[in-house]
């Protein structure tokens, strides 16, 4: 680096470009290794990902290295780095290590095998969650933000109505009621097209008027619709549903990112307003971009920022969120492992086997630590106004 | 201001009644049912199943079931399904056990909050500021069941003090009233720790952006160059114009009135809104989910609403 910039020196000239001497990555790192917590807080996020996929293949298959399902009665409550009692155990019962790494739980299953089980479950819930509230928070906030001052029709709303209001019918047995105004909605919009096309410029009729006044701003509708979900206690919504749904994985990764994605959308709206005044959204439409590539090539890298970093601390929030279900017993049906049941099941020997409170607890604040420092580095790196001040 | 008013108040009507709705639905059509209708459970014969259908208007259409229970929400006639006790009498009562919690907590949270966001502003990228901010981090992240448990662990092997429950079971026999007075600060004491750890983290951190803000501003510099005090400066001219954003958050710790959280008076065995409402979600029971969800609503409504309402009283630059 060094000599480089000593050789670009000797050959300087005024006429050269002064083109940025880092790309903007470069640029990126350089700001973000200042940060040591951050760097911290992605060192450890590293390592808890190839723990997760590790361990993945380790316990998972049928006849896994470290089976987090083994039940050795006689080897109940062992504390870490206990020796196996050799002379009890069968063959295929004696731990892949030699010994309990992490010691055993009130079943005699080694919890370093079910906390490398649970890592894969935090971890997915974590991704997965996040990324559906991103997708939705994008769609939605992204629809709100660039077509916002577009204008839903009554008859939109009329149409709607009608669909769902089919939709309800054919759910609840009236079939044939409901299927006659599904097929009128696509009638509607058949005589809609054909009008069009016919009469052109000619005016309509007074009654037909009243069906093409603007109801409501479609960014008014999205922000209405973000403001319902904000009503609900966000946990509580959570347990309602995890609680009447059937328990799976899936279930809890669906139903936190249903109840995550507000804070996305806000973002995206917030900053596609103000990206679509600037100058080169403006010369990207006069070169003649459809709203299709105005929005994915230019406007969204430029948007990604904050919700970047409110991803980050929505994975450590959504890990929070599964333990704290798994504590109270729903999610992932009992013989596999997550971190919150491990915890959940340690609790009821807390003064005789402390580790099993302590290790899979560190475990959870250890990650989520690590994502909220990482998520605070990238807000500090990206955002130019924070960084002059520091 | 009265059109504001007018309007915003319009507003959150519609807002609600569309939350009742998504409520309502949510509860309705997900699958499963309440125990005392389930053609699976053997404790009720096909006819007591009828019986209980027709009392609980279960074989209505759902619109006319919605109507029948908001009718009786407004009426206050809403019955547990469980119990058949009246809701709003037994929010009422778990809402009383909760307040002492909430109190506590919220004490806990602001007065502990400002002087450690103010001192990290003041020292701002020294030691203390850099330890108050990995902290704070650190009680974000902590999982609240578990640090329950280590604070459970401590307080009992240090003080040897019972902590689990309102109070210690049979006390009432006999016992000196300042007895009683220290057991319940005890058993108060540790679940109201926890529920202000998160606030304290937040707040704080909010407090320390808020006094940085304004200690750039050039009237602080004037200040300085006016060869003021630092307490002066500090105190004076930088905290009062930084306090203008927390006032309006008044307004917005009117939602943890209810809130209440699950976990921790489920770990502690705290009889509050929240183990009322895990215990009817674990129940289907339906009156009392819906009628927690929709008092929610209206605090988180309201909330909102005094705080915008604070904003334009404290801020003579906002008109509306």
């Amino acid at each position: 680096m060094n000599k480089k910039e000593k050789g670009f020196n000797k050959n300087f000239q005024l006429e050269t470009p002064l083109a940025p001497k880092r790309t903007r990555l470069q640029e990126f790192w350089r700001l973000f290794r200042q940060n040591r917590l951050a760097i911290l807080g992605l060192f450890i996020f590293i390592l808890f990902f190839c723990c997760a996929i590790v361990g993945l293949f380790m316990t998972s298959g049928p006849d896994p290295l470290l089976d987090p399902a083994m039940i050795r009665l006689q080897e109940k409550l062992r504390p870490p780095l206990a020796k196996p009692n050799l002379d009890s155990l069968r063959r295929e019962e004696i731990p892949y290590l030699g010994f309990y790494l992490m010691g055993t739980d009130d079943l005699g299953r080694d919890v370093f095998a079910r906390m490398l089980q649970g890592a894969w479950v935090s971890l997915t819930v974590g991704f997965v969650a996040v990324g559906i509230s991103v997708l939705i928070g994008i769609f939605m906030g992204g629809i709100a933000g660039y077509f916002g001052q577009h204008h839903i029709r009554v008859d939109h709303v009329l149409v709607t109505l009608v669909l769902i209001s089919g939709a309800a019918l054919v759910t609840a047995n009236f079939i044939r009621s409901g299927a006659a105004l599904l097929c009128l909605t696509p009638a509607y919009i058949f005589y809609f097209i054909w009008s069009q096309n016919r009469s052109g410029k000619k005016t309509l009729p007074l009654w037909a008027k009243v069906f093409r006044k603007n109801a409501v701003s479609i960014d008014t509708l999205i922000m209405r619709i973000v403001d319902i979900m904000l009503c609900f206690p966000s946990f509580f919504l959570i347990l309602t549903v995890v609680a009447l749904l059937p328990a799976s994985i899936y279930n809890i990764m669906i139903v936190i990112g249903l109840t995550s994605w507000m804070g996305a959308t806000r973002f995206v709206r917030a900053e596609f307003l103000s990206l679509r005044e600037q100058d080169f959204v403006a010369a990207v439409k006069t070169l003649g971009a459809g709203n299709f590539r105005i929005i994915f090539r230019h406007m969204m890298p430029n948007a990604m920022a904050p919700v970047l970093v409110s991803a980050t601390i929505g994975i450590a929030t959504a890990i929070l969120t599964e333990a704290g279900l798994s504590f109270l017993g729903f999610g992932v049906p009992p013989p596999h492992a997550t971190w919150g049941n491990i915890l959940s099941d340690g609790k009821n020997f807390i003064f005789d086997a402390p580790w099993l409170t302590f290790i899979p607890g560190i475990a959870i604040l250890i990650v989520v630590l690590s994502f909220n420092l990482f998520g605070e580095g990238l807000r500090d790196v990206l955002n130019p106004k924070l960084r002059e001040r520091h | 201001m009265i059109s504001f008013i007018g309007r915003s108040v319009i507003q959150k009507i519609i807002t609600l009644f569309f939350v009742s709705i998504v409520s309502f639905l949510i509860i309705h059509i997900a699958p499963g049912k309440p125990s005392q209708v389930d053609p699976m459970n053997p404790k009720f014969t096909p006819e007591m199943v009828e019986r209980f259908q027709k009392e609980f208007h279960l074989d209505k259409p759902l619109h006319v079931q919605y109507l029948y229970f908001y009718k009786d929400l407004f009426t206050g006639e809403t019955v547990s399904w469980k119990d058949n006790q009246s809701v709003l009498k037994k929010i009422w009562e778990r809402f009383l056990n909760s307040l002492p919690l909430f109190i506590v907590g919220t004490i806990i949270t602001w007065t502990l909050s400002f002087p450690i966001g103010i001192r990290s502003a003041i020292f701002r990228g020294q030691f203390y500021d850099r330890s108050a901010t990995f902290l704070s981090y650190l009680l974000i992240s902590i999982p609240g069941f578990f640090f329950a448990y280590v604070l459970i662990i401590f307080v009992v092997n240090q003080f040897h003090v019972p902590v689990i429950g309102m109070e210690t079971f049979g006390i009432g026999d006999g016992a000196s009233l300042p007895y009683i007075f220290m057991d319940r600060i005890w058993h108060l004491l540790l679940p109201s720790v926890l529920g202000a750890t998160g606030g304290i983290a937040v707040l704080s951190r909010y407090v320390r952006s808020q006094m940085l803000e304004v200690e750039g501003q050039d009237y602080i510099r004037t200040a300085w160059a006016k060869g003021l005090p630092p307490e002066q400066v500090h105190y004076k001219h930088a905290l009062r114009n930084a306090l203008l954003p927390f006032v309006t958050m008044f307004g917005l710790i009117l939602p943890g009135l209810i809130g209440g959280s699950v976990i921790i008076e489920s770990i502690f065995s705290w009889p509050g809104m929240g183990r009322m409402a895990y215990e009817a979600i674990l129940a289907r029971d339906y009156p009392v989910i819906l009628t927690v969800n929709f008092v929610s609503a209206v605090l988180v409504l309201a909330g909102t609403f005094i705080s915008d309402l604070l904003y334009l009283v404290v801020d003579p630059r906002i008109r509306l």
